[in-house]
């Protein structure tokens, strides 16, 4: 029987929902059905015991000094070791920041195949066909995957996560064995508290140049905050000094995939589709009805940003509050 | 301490991209303006200004078509001493896994102390190169530099990851891609593109690396574009009216609410 590795990322002491969606996928499509479901957490057990609820068929936990902090080149070691030991054909990871800083040198040590930010998979005979985004989401990839193992990324809000399943999973542990790692983390500094970055939240409320400065951003922090959202903002704006550049959304910040993209004075412009044009809602807020945003939208508002937005945060607070 | 720097040549962020009618794993390339990679931008004045303080070469890889040589000679007239270009079909059309071994066996010619290269290809929206280099070149790698610092025989790179920024330290040699916000690139001047023309450009084949049978670890079948974005419902009116249909559209339409 085929088996499929999926590491299991942590953060802040739980598990990342984009793992819940890399198992989500290995038990509910058709190309992994009957499959063996390897869970592998890294450096720190303390998840175990979440992890061992979602429906895994058995859960590796790998300690030891050198995998206290992340490092691609420790990660990717530990899952090459225990991808060849269950003879993986797949292994699953997030299209994460890690995820995707794991994926390529697994796949050149296992002499395998790579797949990332993936948005569908399908079968292939025995093998595997899969969907990916490329020119800038302006065309999407059907890719063959020859040689295994494949090592697949999966693009964050996009397949399901996994529900909690009867049963608990087996966990073993193991010390991990000594490798040569060179490349490692010296500091991490996280960022303010309750900062929640727009890769990974479900809505996104962005800024463009019509939010005319940093004032203005202030304004959308409001709306985010009432919704739990992130908040992005378009090139023009960060260009302008009026937002840090790790809010960029688009071809040259960062790709978003959120259920709710709020786009608040941003015109629409090719490069900033390509990072959020696979959200599953857009409502855009903009003056002129004829920008390239406001064809695009689900639902576009022809107004002053400046009205709108402080307005609709204030009825959706007292939505939240009766 | 001489620098590879890995490029490429593709289409403008702008252009207009359809599959190819005749072959859908290829786009139509008539009318498209083709670019250096912006990234690979920030990766050039990176390996450039570190080499004009401390010495040292630049030489710039690309597998590409013989057409993407303007990219090379963009290189070039920035301040890349020479560039390598590898051109066979098997290479161009490869995938990045096999086209990362093939440029490792590159690089590994002049034994460089630093290898840099952009976020992504934008092309084909990769951003692994970095990752496939380190493991087939034996060295560490660190993915979206938003600044390097260079310290005798090591480097440390900030990155960003979600929320959080790591300072990460790696002895050298290794692989570093380079993201927005490290550099601000240079133009080249006049005079400094007149002079790229003369500067050596060499063309090579995998076959000439020792790569003699390419066997791809993946392969594109089909390039389709994705279903366009039904035009929604546009609203215009008052503030509160326009407020009240929001909520009434996020909670019967989106049921978000």
């Amino acid at each position: 029987m085929a088996s499929i590795v999926i590491w299991a990322e942590t953060r802040n002491g739980s598990i990342r929902k984009s793992t819940l969606e890399c198992i989500g996928a290995a038990r509910t499509l058709e190309p992994f059905q009957g499959c063996e479901r390897v869970g592998v957490l890294i450096g720190d057990a303390a998840c175990a015991d979440e992890l061992s609820r979602y429906g895994l068929t058995s859960i590796r936990v790998v300690t030891g000094e050198q995998l206290r902090r992340f490092s691609s080149e420790g990660y990717a070691g530990v899952l090459a070791e225990i991808t060849r030991e269950v003879k993986g054909d797949i292994v699953l990871l997030g299209a994460t920041a890690l995820g995707r800083d794991i994926a390529g040198r697994l796949a050149a040590r296992l002499d395998g195949s790579l797949g990332t930010d993936i948005i569908a998979i399908h079968p292939d005979g025995d093998g595997l066909l899969i969907d990916r985004p490329v020119y800038s989401g302006k065309l999407t990839a059907r890719v063959k995957l020859v040689r295994k193992p494949a090592v697949l990324t999966l693009r964050p809000n996009t397949f399901p996560a996994a529900e909690a399943a009867s049963g608990q999973t087996p966990v073993t542990q193991a010390d991990a064995v000594t490798m040569t790692i060179r490349a490692t983390v010296t500091q991490a500094l996280e960022a303010a508290r309750g900062v929640l970055d727009v890769t990974e939240a479900s809505i996104v409320v962005s800024g463009g140049r019509g939010v005319g400065g940093a004032e203005g951003f202030k304004i959308l922090e409001s709306l985010a905050d009432t919704l739990g959202a992130a908040v992005g903002a378009s090139r023009a704006a960060v260009d302008s000094g009026w937002i840090t550049y790790s809010h960029q959304v688009g071809q040259t910040g960062k790709v978003v995939s959120p259920v709710l993209y709020i786009a608040c004075g941003i015109s629409g412009a090719i490069q900033h589709f390509a990072g959020m044009g696979s959200a599953k809602f857009i409502i855009a807020i903009n003056k002129d009805p004829d920008a390239p945003i406001m064809k695009k939208a689900d639902f576009a508002i022809v107004g002053d940003l400046f009205k709108v937005v402080p307005v609709l945060a204030e009825e959706l607070r007292k939505l939240r509050t009766s | 301490m001489d620098i590879a720097v890995v490029i490429k040549q593709t289409p403008d962020t702008e252009a207009r991209i359809v599959p190819d009618s005749g072959n859908t794993k290829q786009i139509v390339s008539d009318g498209i303006n083709f670019i250096l990679n912006p990234y690979d931008e920030f990766a050039l004045e990176e390996a450039l200004t570190i080499t004009e303080s401390s010495g040292g070469e630049v030489i710039c890889f690309a597998i590409g078509p013989e057409s993407s040589e303007p990219a090379m000679r963009t290189a070039l007239a920035m301040g890349a001493a020479r560039g390598i270009l590898i051109t066979d079909p098997g290479a161009v059309d490869a995938d990045i896994v096999t086209q990362g071994k093939i440029l490792a066996a590159a690089i590994r010619t002049v034994n460089p102390g630093l290898v840099l290269c952009g976020r992504e290809w934008i092309d084909v929206q990769e951003d692994a190169l970095a990752a496939i280099l380190g493991e087939f070149l034996d060295m560490p790698h660190v993915m979206n530099a938003a600044r390097i610092t260079l310290n005798g025989s090591q480097v440390t790179v900030n990155r960003e990851v979600e929320g959080a920024t790591f300072e990460i330290t790696s002895p050298l040699p290794a692989v570093v891609s380079c993201q927005k916000g490290l550099n601000e690139p240079r133009y080249p001047t006049l005079i400094a593109i007149r002079k790229s023309k003369s500067k050596e450009l060499k063309m090579m084949s995998s076959a000439d690396l020792g790569l003699t049978s390419i066997v791809p670890a993946s392969q594109i079948v089909a390039l389709e574009a994705p279903p366009p974005r039904a035009q929604g419902k546009l609203v215009t009116g008052e503030t509160d009216q326009l407020v009240a249909q929001s909520l009434r559209w996020l909670s019967d339409e989106a049921k978000l609410i």
